[in-house]
């Protein structure tokens, strides 16, 4: 039957379809704490109990008309202790336009500098060896380099081809009022859909990103005077059982840099001077009852200065998590790290820190009203707009 | 807006929202409306048997216009296409799964042989993806019947997985007591589409880690919540299993609660025509395949009930109003004494509504087909903008 044979009377009921339209209340809250223990020779402290990276999201979302939905994300971290950023750190302040294959999101929000999560405690726990360091930063917080004000467009191509373009405005301690867009870049990425992880493919993802800051460097000018690095990642299902998974994750790093600097003295040398970083990690995961029960993994990081000779960086990363109940899981964690040359005079030579900790973490969707573009039913049973 | 249009805008708020095909009584307007009623399934002669051939998919189905879902669909179609067979004929229905969930057929209200009631680990193991099962009975008793699937029941069936199924009689008692050429089949739902779109994917993903044990012979009865008997549910909990329905593992009850109310899958301004012509008898079958209760009101009329669950009813009794609960199938007869255009429909309202919005939902209408061209509603909205048109206006005596 055509619209344009039929006669519609749809008046008089403005009061009811005029009401406010209700969205989507996506709830996330994450509440880690550990009691740390470290052995070293760096000056950190130890701490009985440390709940950085705790963090709370409020996200709402509605369907617009023509197909497309809007969401609103507003989020805050508690950052680490002497990180210059306060009580509270609002990580997500942002606005996203999405349809089935296009993203656009601006606003605070995380930053191109990492592809993918590592199975770490804190997602910073090896931020020396899988992010791309933010070179405006002083080094004194994790924040700058996870978060920026950003301006990010994505199309995605056949479900699991993304590729990103992407603006950020990082924190710039020498310029703390300037909210120009100070980095820019791309990626391309082939990823399966969370829901499709069990259709045992054995590669989950993999990619690449450029990422170009535009740094002040002496005696250079236009666009040599950016900061480039460049990413790589893969992520193999090593056993995609539904029991017992297993898998591989990998990311490298590689800082183009200014081959000017050879020497590190500061924080400043330290994310210019040319370097390779990878980082990797293989995780075992037990479900029971199909949900997580245990998990453990062990990753390994390495990181080189192709102008600093001697100076190079090991890491080490054990941990195993336990679930006590729905979302409430115990936890351990151990984390060795060494700096050798010019870094030990920066970074300390070494530390051994232990960490105990319970972790609690929610993701929940109030006033569900339609799907998402990576459910199993708009991926496999015809995408509904 | 001047006073006057006010006054027209604010008159048909009051009627609610009325759509009706400019050429209602039009060719193809009847030939569309004809596909709004379920479609017989057609069989195959195999010696002595009455052969068809359901399967089960994931389709997209539309309730409304620009209202579409996820459903699941035998033959691609909801509700599933209506067997229509003879009393006492043998009925072979070959069920084809091509879904990655588990299904079952059962027959409500067919003296099926135990084996083939269609009842998951009771009478039958389920039907598991791209498994065929082949359900064998004798078409008894005579009456307006359904099918639908037993697996996950509250889901299965609200997501599309019913349909009809009836069993004539060369000797139809209901014939004789009012003779009639034409009759209808509507199949009532209720749908919480939020429920249905959630479910299913929970299901689907559950069901792509389970096939893969299956497969790989890991069968584990805590994972799949499947025990031969209590003592072993019971073992199981002493050694720390938590059964599914605890607030350890499930967050207290959602229960679907609907919000799309449909006849044979559609929701108004979508649902059918009954068509009639003054001085005849139309059958109309009524099944409820949904979780709700219907109270099904015709205006202008008093029908005749003449059978409950299918079953002749020794004296038929004149009603205008019929509630129709969950599993219950009703036949009423319809005389055309009364020439118009008449609403049927649900007359708890809530039930004649879209996502909450009246009007909506089972609404439909029975309408004359030799309704005098002066009173045929030939207006259009700009005519009544305009105060052109009003009076050409068939009155859709709407309840609210």
């Amino acid at each position: 039957m055509k619209m344009n044979k039929i006669v519609v009377l749809l008046l008089g009921l403005a009061s009811i379809a005029q009401a406010q339209v209700s969205p989507e209340i996506e709830l996330a809250a994450r509440g880690v704490m550990s009691g740390n223990v470290r052995v070293n020779n760096i000056n950190t402290a130890s701490a009985v109990s440390d709940f950085s990276d705790s963090q709370l999201l409020l996200g709402f979302k509605q369907k617009l008309y023509n197909s497309w939905r809007a969401q609103m994300v507003f989020g805050f971290q508690f950052p680490d202790a002497k990180s210059n950023l306060g009580q509270v750190f609002y990580n997500h302040v942002f606005l996203k336009l999405e349809n089935q294959k296009n993203v656009f999101k601006i606003g605070r929000s995380t930053t191109q500098t990492i592809l993918g999560q590592f199975p770490t405690l804190r997602d910073d726990d090896a931020i020396q060896f899988n992010y791309a360091l933010n070179p405006f930063s002083n080094g004194l917080n994790t924040q700058d380099n996870q978060y920026g004000n950003v301006i990010e467009y994505s199309h995605i191509f056949k479900q699991r081809y993304w590729l990103t373009i992407h603006g950020e405005n990082f924190t710039n301690l020498s310029a703390p009022e300037n909210f120009e867009l100070n980095a820019f870049g791309g990626s391309f990425q082939y990823i399966v859909p969370e829901s499709q992880r069990w259709n045992r493919n054995v590669l989950q993802r993999i990619g690449v990103s450029y990422n170009s800051y535009s740094t002040n460097r002496p005696g250079y000018s236009g666009y040599a005077k950016s900061l480039k690095n460049i990413l790589g990642t893969i992520t193999l299902n090593v056993k995609p059982d539904p029991v017992h998974f297993i898998d591989l994750k990998v990311q490298g790093i590689y800082n183009v840099g200014f081959s000017e600097i050879k020497n590190i003295f500061n924080y400043h040398d330290y994310v210019r001077t040319p370097s390779f970083s990878t980082f990797g990690t293989i995780r075992y995961l037990y479900r029971k009852l199909e949900r997580p029960f245990i998990q453990t993994s062990v990753g390994f990081g390495y990181k080189s200065f192709s102008e600093v000779k001697g100076s190079e960086q090991i890491l080490a990363i054990a941990n195993v998590f336990y679930r006590l109940g729905e979302n409430f899981d115990v936890g351990f964690q151990y984390r060795y790290i060494s700096n050798n040359g010019q870094l030990e005079n920066l970074f300390g030579k070494e530390q051994h820190r232990f960490q105990f900790t319970l972790v609690y973490s929610i993701d929940q969707l109030f006033n569900n009203q339609f799907d998402n573009r990576n459910s199993l039913l708009n991926l496999e049973h015809n995408y509904i707009k | 807006m001047n006073r006057k249009e006010f006054m027209q805008y604010s008159a048909m708020g009051i009627s609610g929202l009325v759509l009706f095909p400019t050429n209602l009584f039009a060719k193809e307007t009847k030939a569309a409306n004809k596909k709004l009623f379920p479609t017989s399934l057609p069989f195959s002669k195999k010696g002595e048997w009455k052969e068809f051939e359901l399967n089960i998919g994931i389709s997209e189905h539309e309730l409304a216009p620009s209202m579409k879902i996820h459903t699941l669909a035998f033959n691609g179609t909801v509700p599933g296409p209506e067997i229509r067979v003879k009393q006492g004929d043998k009925v072979r229905v070959k069920f084809k799964n091509n879904t990655e969930l588990n299904h079952t057929i059962h027959w409500h209200g067919i003296y099926v042989p135990w084996r083939m009631d269609g009842v998951p680990y009771v009478t039958q193991m389920p039907v598991m993806p791209n498994q065929e099962f082949i359900y064998e009975f004798v078409a008894e008793p005579y009456g307006t019947h359904f099918y639908h699937c037993h697996w996950g029941t509250l889901l299965h069936m609200q997501s599309g997985m019913f349909g009809s199924i009836i069993i004539e009689s060369d000797d139809d008692p209901i014939k004789k007591a009012f003779p009639y050429e034409r009759e209808y089949t509507l199949v009532y739902s209720a749908h919480d589409v939020n429920f249905v779109r959630r479910e299913l994917n929970v299901m689907l993903d559950r069901m792509k880690e389970r096939s893969y044990l299956v497969k790989n012979g890991r069968f584990n009865a805590e994972r799949f919540n499947l025990f031969n008997n209590e003592e072993e549910l019971l073992n199981s909990i002493e050694n720390g299993y938590q059964p599914p329905y605890l607030v350890t593992r499930r967050a207290p009850a959602e229960l679907p609660t609907p919000n799309w109310f449909t006849v044979n899958g559609k929701s108004y301004p979508s649902t059918p025509y009954l068509y009639i012509k003054s001085g005849e008898k139309i059958r109309v079958r009524l099944i409820n395949a949904g979780t709700e209760n219907h109270h099904l009101h015709l205006h202008g009329h008093d029908f005749w009930m003449v059978c409950d669950d299918g079953v002749p009813l020794p004296q038929p009794w004149q009603r205008n109003t019929v509630s129709l609960s969950p599993g219950k199938t009703y036949d009423i007869i319809i005389e055309g004494t009364n020439r118009g255009i008449w609403t049927f429909h649900d007359h708890d309202t809530s039930r004649v509504t879209n996502n909450g919005l009246y009007p909506g939902g089972n609404l439909l209408a029975l309408v004359y087909e030799d309704l005098p061209m002066e009173e045929r509603m030939v207006g259009e909205m700009n005519n009544m903008k305009m105060g052109k048109g009003m009076n050409m206006l068939p009155k859709i005596a709407l309840d609210e």
